[in-house]
């Protein structure tokens, strides 16, 4: 009886989409639901230090780190600065990986096969090199002595005077910090809406872009009125997929301000605060993170609903109407 | 429909993590600890007093050996970690010296028993190995003895991860009276002992000799005639250290007048809140201080010299590599504040340009002594007395030490007693002053001191005709041939007297985030961000936004007012 229960429940339609999703779902389960509901749970407890069994499983007082979260946030005079930083360099970072990534996706899909492989090629270097070393790069790069190279070749050009400490002059800030960790971050950002986007433009059909092409259109209209409204859905999902990384990356601007490259409180967004409040030998209180990292979670997850309202995820979703 | 799967996902999450919470609560049978602050020690395991040590090493090895041996144990394996610069080997040979040494007496009394020390020593700093101890800790794979850094102490002893040594430790107070004072009060805490001492460093302010003679060239002015007497004495305070300053970049002598660390504030500059009388810690409250009057006047200091351009505004960025070290053994700078591992990375790290090659290259322990003098940190003003600041490392006993052993619930007594006299027998004076000539730290005990001067001793120690483990002679042979230099050993005994007058930042649980506000506004100062008075406020906003430092910091004193940097 029951193993004719299972027969006809996996030869259902029900049957098929469980078949074909339980992989994915378990990937998701294990990878993204577990480790949300574990952070959660934390953030109900003390725990510190590491110390899971002292700490793991007690729930006197679940909104401690809660309660500590908003004092902080209401008190700590510079606070406010990780806030905005959070929030403008996802934004900024956004549209350069988004736009960068289109617009790098257009030129090498314009540009002659062997040119165009060598070039992408070029931007996913970012991307492969380790972050240590990648951020060190740029360390060199926008260093504020005179060995910085940005300094010293402005300064053999004539153009500044005397050096200039990029992410931490009082003068520049805060967009000078800004500019470094939007600079950096996007550079490693933008290869891949470059990777999303070409395979999506490759997979037009070619006579879409010959018709068009004979019916006289210029560059500028084959881009607006074929090869965009083709790949809108990409663009939507890279927006959504960076608007997320970019909440919860860290990594570069940990070493950039670990460096002393930018300056801490402009430079920290809130997932580094996150990182720092959970791992760093000052502060270890895991507790007080996860509660951080709770809301970094509920508040991707609300930006990312709303991006796809906005972008009209509604309308992919719909059943094709078959061909016209 | 994304407003539905919203409310479905959340939903889901709720109901998981009641399900969890419910579970655990139906579940846990046993009273969770509910200690939220961390000052409260009592989850640290004191040893009963089953096995009472008396004093006498050899007596209480022997007796150790017996309760073992009885219960059919004929090899004791222990595992000691330990951090730093290569050379600081000794910080887990140490261990495996004194098994050595301890294995030697059980077998010259025809005891069956033997110590197997199993060692790890990590490069870098200690902060990895504390995190890493505390994540082992959870898995039983931690090791029974740590070398690291004492300000990982009250961390550690509040988590009840330390063995309590102080009922062995106060049986061994001629090992004890022998360490410099103030190093026994950082193995201390609620009044216990959490460790043992292992080496130290001191923080001399260094002066450039060619920078003072060219004052003196030009001037007249002899800034070095009895400098060291008059720091020791207070005559000379960070008032006067300004004037020399402000001569040396008035008259080209040097580009800047003072350099000092870059990026965290503790502890090279800390010092300015004891050279100024501060304090940071009331032992009788068990609460970090901010000494609002010391702050101010320390912050004073750093806005005065970054104003006058004698201190670079965006000190707190150099580079150490490429901008501190250069501009300090290039002569481009009066004073340092440095510590005393300086003088040896000067010989061995490439700082120096050599202006007949252009090239560069490490000083020689010569040119170091050719080109530095050195002072304690010079009182703050008037009155005050000189200071120095030292961070102990130490070693320190898990609480569970032994653990790997057989029979460990039945013999953990044992166990322990035994992990503690290993670390009497690794302060033995000539292990603690080997560690010290061939890492540059200072010795933990006078005894070691001592031996520093004594020239037979050392010329044996450069020659490895020492009687050593032959593990340990094998280990430190290459770096024996590099270090053991007159030159430098004359230093590290010198400056060894400065531990008279060394102080330590607290063993507070919070401490590390008040010295990183710290940093914060010397960095704000510095740039003229903000003045010492809108600094002061700064940091008790900060104070003020954590709710756990808020209760354990007490701020004490105001502003003093008409007060101003320079004083004279």
């Amino acid at each position: 009886m029951g193993a004719e229960r299972l027969r006809s429940f996996l030869t259902s339609r029900r049957g098929h989409l469980a078949f074909f999703l339980a992989p994915a779902l378990t990937l998701i389960t294990i990878f993204y639901l577990v480790p949300l509901i574990l952070s959660i749970y934390i953030s109900l407890t003390p725990l510190k230090y590491w110390q899971l069994n002292r700490y793991l499983t007690d729930l006197s007082h679940p909104l401690e780190n809660y309660y500590r979260l908003f004092y902080l946030v209401t008190h700590h005079p510079d606070i406010g600065k990780v806030v905005i930083t959070t929030i403008v360099f996802t934004g900024l970072t956004l549209v350069v990986n988004v736009v960068g990534g289109l617009l790098l996706a257009l030129a090498t899909y314009l540009m002659e096969e062997r040119f165009s492989l060598f070039y992408r090629t070029l931007w996913l270097l970012p991307r492969m090199t380790p972050i240590a070393v990648y951020s060190l790069l740029w360390y060199y790069f926008f260093h504020g002595s005179r060995f910085g190279i940005l300094n010293s070749i402005l300064l053999s050009l004539g153009v500044i005077h005397k050096p200039v400490w990029w992410g931490v002059d009082e003068k520049l800030l805060p967009w000078g910090a800004w500019m470094i960790l939007v600079y950096v971050n996007g550079l490693v950002g933008v290869s891949f809406g470059m990777i999303i986007f070409y395979s999506a433009l490759r997979s037009i059909p070619r006579e879409q872009v010959m018709a068009a092409r004979v019916d006289g259109a210029t560059t500028t209209q084959l881009i607006r009125y074929v090869l965009i409204p083709s790949i809108k859905w990409h663009i939507v999902f890279v927006t959504v997929w960076e608007l997320l990384s970019l909440l919860t990356t860290y990594a570069h601007i940990f070493l950039l301000v670990e460096w002393g490259l930018i300056d801490k409180w402009w430079g920290t967004t809130w997932a580094l605060f996150v990182f720092n409040t959970a791992f760093t030998a000052q502060a270890l209180d895991q507790g007080l993170a996860a509660a951080a990292a709770t809301v970094l979670v509920a508040i991707g997850l609300v930006l990312g609903l709303i991006t796809l309202k906005i972008m009209g995820f509604k309308e992919l979703m719909i059943e094709p109407r078959g061909e016209l | 429909m994304p407003s539905r799967q919203t409310i479905a996902v959340i939903a889901v999450i709720v109901i998981i993590v009641a399900g969890i919470a419910a579970y655990l609560a139906v579940t846990s049978h046993k009273p969770t600890p509910t200690a939220t602050t961390p000052q409260t020690p009592t989850a640290t395991k004191t040893p009963q007093a089953k096995l009472e040590l008396t004093g006498n090493l050899k007596e209480d090895l022997l007796r150790v050996a017996k309760v073992l041996t009885s219960n059919g144990i004929h090899t004791v394996k222990f595992t000691v970690w330990g951090a730093g610069d290569p050379n600081s080997v000794m910080r887990t040979l140490g261990i495996v010296e004194a098994a050595h040494r301890l294995n030697k007496i059980l077998e010259e009394n025809g005891v069956d028993l033997k110590i197997v020390v199993e060692q790890r020593f990590e490069r870098g700093g200690g902060n990895e190995l504390f995190k890493e101890f505390l994540a082992a800790y959870e898995q039983k794979a931690n090791p029974d003895i740590m070398a690291n850094s004492y300000i990982h102490l009250a961390a550690l002893a509040s988590q009840g991860l330390l063995l309590d040594l102080t009922p062995y430790a106060e049986k061994y107070t001629g090992l004890l009276n022998d360490f410099y004072p103030a190093l026994l009060d950082a193995v201390k805490w609620h009044g216990k002992i959490y460790a043992i001492p292992q080496d130290t460093e001191a923080r001399p302010l260094y002066w450039r000799k060619d920078v003072a003679q060219c004052i003196y060239r030009k001037t007249g002015i002899n800034i070095l005639k009895d400098l060291a007497e008059r720091v020791k004495e207070g005559k000379v305070t960070w008032s006067t250290v300004y004037h020399y300053a402000e001569l040396a970049k008035k008259t080209g002598c040097a580009e800047w007048g003072m350099i000092h660390r870059k990026g965290t504030a503790h502890p090279d500059l800390i010092q300015f809140i004891y050279a100024f009388g501060g304090r940071l810690y009331d032992p009788k409250t068990g609460k970090l201080v901010l000494d609002v009057p010391a702050v101010y006047k320390w912050l004073s200091v750093e806005y005065a010299f970054a104003r006058a351009g004698l201190t670079p505004k965006n000190m707190m960025s150099w580079d150490w590599a490429k901008q501190i070290h250069p501009t300090v053994v290039d002569g481009k700078t009066l004073v340092f504040i440095g510590g005393t591992w300086h003088w040896t990375e000067w010989q061995t790290k490439p700082y120096y340009t050599d202006p007949k090659t252009g090239k560069k290259r490490p000083l020689t322990p010569e040119e170091v002594a050719k080109y530095f003098y050195y002072t304690l940190f010079p009182a703050g003003e008037e009155g005050g007395k000189p200071v120095t600041l030292s961070q102990p490392f130490v070693w320190y006993v898990a609480a569970n030490a032994g653990k790997d052993n057989p029979k460990y619930q039945q013999l953990s007594d044992a166990y322990h007693a035994l992990a503690f006299l290993l670390l009497v027998k690794a302060s033995d004076p000539d292990i603690n002053a080997i560690h010290s000539i061939i890492s540059s730290h200072l010795p933990v005990r006078r005894a070691a001191a001592k031996l520093l001067r004594d020239k037979a001793w050392i010329e044996k120690l450069a020659k490895l005709q020492l009687d050593l483990a032959p593990e340990v002679k094998k280990a430190i042979a290459p770096i024996v041939k590099a270090t053991v230099n007159p030159i430098n050993i004359e230093f590290l005994a010198n400056v060894s007297s400065y531990l008279e007058y060394t102080h330590l930042t607290p063993k507070h649980p919070y401490y590390g985030k008040l010295a990183s506000i710290f940093a914060d506004a010397v960095d704000k100062v510095l740039r003229g961000e903000m003045t010492p008075a809108k600094a002061v406020k700064y940091i008790i906003a900060q104070v003020k936004a954590d709710p756990d430092l808020a209760k354990s910091v007490e701020i004490v004193g105001k502003i003093p007012e008409n007060w101003k940097f320079p004083t004279s």
